[in-house]
């Protein structure tokens, strides 16, 4: 029988966890779409995301710290790319806002949001492209 | 930088996947470090140096005009 490695079983580990994050992230998004909810209701189920989210985090980091050398360089390249483009939407939005003034529902913090983790993966796609 | 871990690892007619694996890294970091792309810590080199049982600057070499740069006086 093959037996799985400890660094296997944290990625795994790690994606469940995100997995789980996601699902009730789009859960609390589905059921805050409810208009009978008061708002004490409705700031539970906006936290909701917020526990499995932070253990997401502590597994992420927990991954990064096994990690090698040159691992860890990439994912700090990533980070290097995805923060500043992150910078680059936000003040760029904000000035649009400021201009034009930017529809809520197509430029809110919940559309916004996903573009940095995305910006992370751009990143990492670069990083690890350069040191293939 | 160059470096010698190519020929070391022929020499000892290792894969990269087995020099990664007595050195504690990924297969992409010994490839990286091969082909120029990545320099390794201290702590790495000394390691590769210990499993070839040479000593560090007989696997890497660094750039004379990299040497050039420093200023002794």
């Amino acid at each position: 029988m093959k037996s799985v490695s400890p660094g296997s079983r944290r990625e795994w580990s790690v994606l469940a966890v995100g997995i789980i994050w996601v699902l009730l992230y789009f859960g609390a998004v589905i059921v805050l779409r409810k208009p009978d909810l008061v708002a004490w209701q409705k700031v539970t189920v906006a936290l909701v995301p917020i526990p499995p989210f932070v253990v997401f985090i502590l597994s992420v980091i927990s991954q990064i710290r096994s990690m090698d050398e040159l691992e860890r360089r990439v994912h700090l390249e990533a980070l290097a790319i995805a923060y500043p483009i992150a910078i680059v939407l936000l003040m760029t939005l904000g000035l649009l806002e400021q201009a034009i003034g930017l529809s809520p529902d197509d430029w809110s913090y919940r559309h916004v949001w996903p573009y940095l983790p995305f910006f992370y993966f751009v990143g990492l796609a670069f990083a690890r492209r350069r040191y293939r | 930088m160059r470096n010698r871990l190519r020929v070391l690892r022929a020499e000892n007619n290792w894969s990269q996947a087995e020099v990664a694996e007595r050195l504690g890294v990924s297969r992409q970091t010994v490839n990286a470090i091969e082909t120029g792309k990545y320099e390794p810590s201290l702590t790495l080199a000394f390691k590769m140096a210990l499993l070839f049982n040479k000593r560090i600057e007989d696997i890497f070499q660094p750039d004379e005009s990299e040497l050039r740069k420093v200023k002794t006086q």
